[in-house]
């Protein structure tokens, strides 16, 4: 069986033409062309993590008579399914909204399976960083409090005290062993393992003194073994959190700040940290890539152009916490704009998150069994 | 040369044939995926390179073995999930077996009152999806560790839980027994129903006691059947994930197939699918020991099957305090949850147990941003999508249940009728496995098995086809169990004086093997009917636009946290899979006990 080498060599080949095309495409591009084509080429196939994607799709259809069916997947299945038959050959999936980049990147681009593409849109208008991959759209994880137990202001100052005996037994995080993205975040604190330990030392005015190879990982070690509470879902989390009436609720690290949504429809005393340093929480891309086998690329790319307009990405916007790249886009009512953000919380280093979140998940995995 | 092709065609006896259809078929089935499952746990995978230094994509190594077994981090990684993941197997198999043995003994051997409400009732935890138990149980018990709202126990007697208590192995143990009972209840109640009444008697005229011919005579007969019941739910105890995780997380205890998600999700699958590898050999192990401890007795129960119906035991003055007991039992672990299921769906806004919030918008409703949730999806009976998506579901159930009723009563004749050769055994086991293959793991290989042509087998990739293959595969277990006690039952002498006459195979088939045992073959189609209409790992990766199925359409909906559909669909599931079943048992005269091989 010399499946891998022949998958190599697929691989190999699908490369070098999806850079040509990227290549050719950057230089000359007929959207007129791409537009008359398109509507000769039928129904679009996409997977996707977010469900709102269908959303988008109905109203895209309904512009256009170009018909979409969106496939939804979470993060791994998505990568999983779009890798083995793109390996096998099979020509399904025109496109993928897909999270967890750095997983997706390995299986999907780097085999060359996968293409980015810029449409029109986000040329004329994304920051050239959100380019390629090209991103739809942000999403942001926050820590959070509940306002009954601490009316006036925020309690957190350092995330290090998350660590300390008066936060013993109340954090609770999304399981990080069934979570890429927080894997990957979680590098980002390794490769910033300095800038950690200096806010500890900012925090108790002494040096941080590590048993773990650097701060990120002495951090995950901590907080751990402070008993953290682990859970599956982050509307659970947010729930639990700003539930009213609790004499001692618990915080949380790293939910979707999108829960917020639901502050005025469930009562909750819910509020997101805006001072823990050295980071507010950490923000991810949502990605855009078109299948380099695609049957319908035409069709494909003019919906990855819709979803960077404003009207495209509405199914989104109707919430805080998702962010399009567009710099025209307005912030949810209430929410900040991306560049906020951006200032105040780390994303993640794709390379470094793709070498280090083995270590990571090794590190959680061993204190989080007690 | 004439004596040599003679031989040759004695040789090819019905029985025969199958059997090397059967093998190869199975084989390509069955132990090319457990082969390639194995073949990953040897290979650097890309994400896996940068831990494995001096790796390339697609070495060979022996890293993933040497990290798991012998690292310095080895318990953390995998012993401790290990001996958790063998609690949580056997706490939840033996439980499972005195609350499934308890009733099925009510309901076949005592003048308990309303017993046929009983029996319908007491399979409908295994239809529900697991997680109604265990989240019924958080909102029961749960205490200030998690916060939010408080316990209903909590809020009612002012008393906290203690952490045991409300997370980890011990509700892990419970709620997953209260989701398996049902096989114990079915199995051994079948096997109760085939004791001879005359046994007991004879003892009872000896001057056994009723404690001494429960002991000496009634659990003897029905060891088959505890075994079988042990094997099946202690093979569901090593593979579950949803429970354990939901459960166990928040006092941070965790089984194997935690490490199999981690590991898929790190994108490590060699290291994932390491620890499916593991629990399939502890799989093959209890089915090994089943073999040995009452392979030899199989027969016994079957020889006396025949014999006079018992008369029931009266219960006396136990009888209506033990109704009641069992009555609050169904309604505490099947009528409550189903209730709270219900009243969630016709719940405007989640969680505001108000006469002015009740609605039928979830049901019946037009599209609509405003109202409730403001999802923008019509209500779930008007919903095109979704009952699309049902229609799939039951068309597969019924294709799925049809082809393995028939693949077990065929693969269940080769087995009988070839009793004591290596063929025999290695089709028993070989068509078992599959009940020990995580799905998700399944679900992945066989995605990369059919997705391009391999020989004579065409793509079958995005075809509903390949839906039913893999169900197929996967639930073949229960048909086979079924086919095999069936056949058992049928003395080989029918068969030979069907043979002196002259009858071909096909009409013994016909005239013989079928009629007599029709109702336990039907019965053999129930359980993996049942089992498709809630399979959803095996089929994410496998479904398209067009063979989306009810579990996988619903996914968008929990997705965004809109309940009141995912839960209806659960009931409309539940309402259909029990209105077949109890339609089934007035048609055919069906029981899924003796389905599962009682």
């Amino acid at each position: 069986m010399d499946f891998m080498r022949m998958l190599r060599g697929v691989a190999a080949l699908a490369v070098t033409a999806g850079l040509v095309t990227a290549g050719g495409m950057a230089v000359a591009e007929d959207w007129a062309q791409i537009e008359a084509d398109a509507k000769t080429e039928g129904a679009l196939l996409v997977y996707s993590t977010t469900s709102r994607t269908a959303k988008a799709a109905e109203a895209f259809s309904a512009d256009t008579g170009i018909a979409v069916e969106v496939v939804r997947l979470g993060e791994q299945d998505l990568i999983q399914r779009a890798y083995q038959e793109a390996a096998a050959g099979v020509r399904d999936v025109d496109m993928i909204v897909a999270e967890d980049w750095v997983a997706a990147r390995e299986l999907l681009s780097n085999t060359g399976y996968f293409v980015n593409y810029v449409p029109p849109t986000a040329r004329e208008l994304f920051p050239e960083r959100h380019q390629d991959p090209l991103v739809l759209g942000f999403i942001n994880r926050v820590f959070g409090y509940n306002t009954d137990k601490h009316p006036d202001a925020d309690p957190f100052v350092s995330v290090w005290d998350l660590t300390t005996e008066d936060y013993r037994g109340r954090v609770m995080i999304r399981d990080v062993a069934i979570t890429g993205e927080h894997q990957n975040a979680f590098t980002e604190w390794v490769r910033r393992s300095d800038e950690l330990a200096a806010d500890y030392e900012a925090r108790f005015g002494k040096p941080l003194e590590m048993t773990e190879a650097n701060a990120g990982l002495e951090f995950i070690k901590r907080f751990l073994q402070n008993d953290a509470i682990i859970m599956t879902s982050d509307t659970k989390i947010s729930e639990a959190i700003g539930a009213p009436g609790q004499d001692n609720p618990p915080y949380g690290m790293f939910y979707v700040y999108s829960k917020h949504r639901d502050v005025p429809l469930q009562d909750l005393r819910l509020k997101d940290s805006r001072q823990i340093s050295p980071t507010l929480g950490y923000y991810y891309p949502i990605v855009l890539q078109l299948s380099a086998n695609a049957e319908h690329p035409n069709a494909a790319k003019m919906f990855m152009e819709y979803l960077g307009t404003l009207e495209g990405f509405a199914p989104w916007a109707d919430s805080p916490g998702v962010y399009s790249p567009n710099p025209n886009q307005v912030p949810f009512d209430g929410d900040m704009p991306f560049a906020w953000w951006e200032e105040r919380m780390w994303g993640y280093d794709l390379d470094f998150a793709a070498e280090n979140r083995g270590i990571v998940l090794d590190t959680w995995l061993k204190y989080a069994q007690r | 040369m004439r004596t040599a092709f003679n031989r040759f065609r004695l040789k090819m006896t019905p029985q025969r044939v199958l059997s090397v259809l059967f093998l190869v078929v199975l084989g390509y089935l069955v132990i090319v995926p457990l082969f390639l499952m194995l073949r990953e746990t040897f290979i650097v995978h890309p994400l896996e390179r940068f831990q494995i230094p001096g790796a390339k994509i697609g070495d060979w190594t022996w890293a993933h073995w040497q990290r798991n077994f012998l690292s310095d981090n080895a318990y953390a990684f995998f012993y401790k999930p290990l001996l958790n993941t063998l609690k949580i197997a056997l706490g939840l198999s033996l439980l499972a077996l005195v609350i499934g043995g308890a009733l099925a003994w009510l309901v076949v051997r005592t003048d308990l009152p309303m017993k046929g409400f009983i029996a319908n009732a007491a399979i409908i935890p295994y239809i529900m999806p697991s997680w109604t138990l265990a989240l019924a149980w958080i909102t029961l018990f749960k205490n200030q560790r998690i916060g939010g709202d408080q316990g209903i126990f909590t809020a009612l007697t002012g008393i906290a839980t203690p952490d045991w208590f409300a997370y980890g192995l011990f509700p892990i143990i419970i709620t997953l027994s209260l989701h398996y009972f049902p096989f114990g209840f079915m199995l051994i109640g079948g096997a109760l129903r085939n004791i001879d009444a005359q046994l007991e008697e004879s003892a009872e005229l000896l001057g056994a006691s009723r404690p001494t011919i429960l002991r000496r005579v009634v659990i003897p007969l029905v060891l088959p059947a505890i075994f079988s019941t042990f094997l099946l739910t202690f093979s569901r105890g090593l593979g579950t994930f949803g429970t354990p995780a939901f459960l166990g997380g928040p006092v941070r205890e965790f089984v194997l197939s935690t490490s199999l998600y981690a590991n898929l999700i790190g994108q490590r699958p060699g290291i994932g699918y390491l620890a499916a590898v593991v629990m399939i050999l502890l799989g093959v192990l209890v089915l090994y020991m089943d073999h040995k401890i009452i392979g030899t007795r199989r027969s016994f129960v079957t020889i006396s099957g025949k014999g006079a119906r018992a008369g029931l035991v009266a219960l006396g003055r136990w009888r209506w305090p033990l109704a009641v007991l069992v009555l609050g039992f169904i309604v505490a672990v099947i009528v409550v949850p189903l209730c709270a299921l219900v009243i969630d769906t016709v719940m405007l806004r989640p969680g505001i147990y108000a006469w002015e919030n009740f609605t039928l918008h979830y049901w019946i409703g037009d599209a609509s941003l405003t109202v409730g949730l403001g999802t923008g999806e019509p209500g779930i009976l008007r919903n095109s999508q979704l009952m699309s998506a049902l229609r799939n579901t039951m068309v597969l159930a019924v294709v799925v249940a049809l082809i393995t009723g028939i693949l077990g009563i065929l693969v269940g004749y080769a087995i009988v009728r070839m009793r004591g050769s290596w063929v025999s055994q290695a089709l028993d086991q070989m068509s078992f496995m599959p009940y020990l293959m995580p799905s998700i793991a399944l679900g992945a290989i066989f995605l990369a098995m059919f997705a391009v042509p391999r020989g004579p087998i065409p793509s079958l990739h995005g075809t509903f086809w390949l839906l039913v293959i893999v169900c197929t595969v996967s639930y073949l277990p229960y048909a086979v169990k079924a086919g095999v006690s069936a056949i058992r039952q049928i003395g080989p002498e029918l068969e030979e004086a069907a043979v002196m006459v002259g009858a071909s195979w096909w009409t013994r088939m016909r005239r013989i093997l079928i009629p007599v045992q029709k109702s336990t073959y039907f019965s053999g189609m129930l359980l993996p009917f049942i089992s498709v209409t809630r399979e959803l790992s095996l089929l994410i990766l496998l479904v398209t636009p067009a063979t989306q199925v009810a579990t996988t359409i619903t996914l968008r909906y929990t997705d965004r946290g809109w309940y009141p559909y995912t839960n209806g669909m659960v009931l409309l599931l539940v309402v259909i899979v029990v209105g077949s079943t109890i339609l089934s048992r007035r048609l055919m005269g069906t029981s899924i006990a003796k389905g599962l091989g009682g």
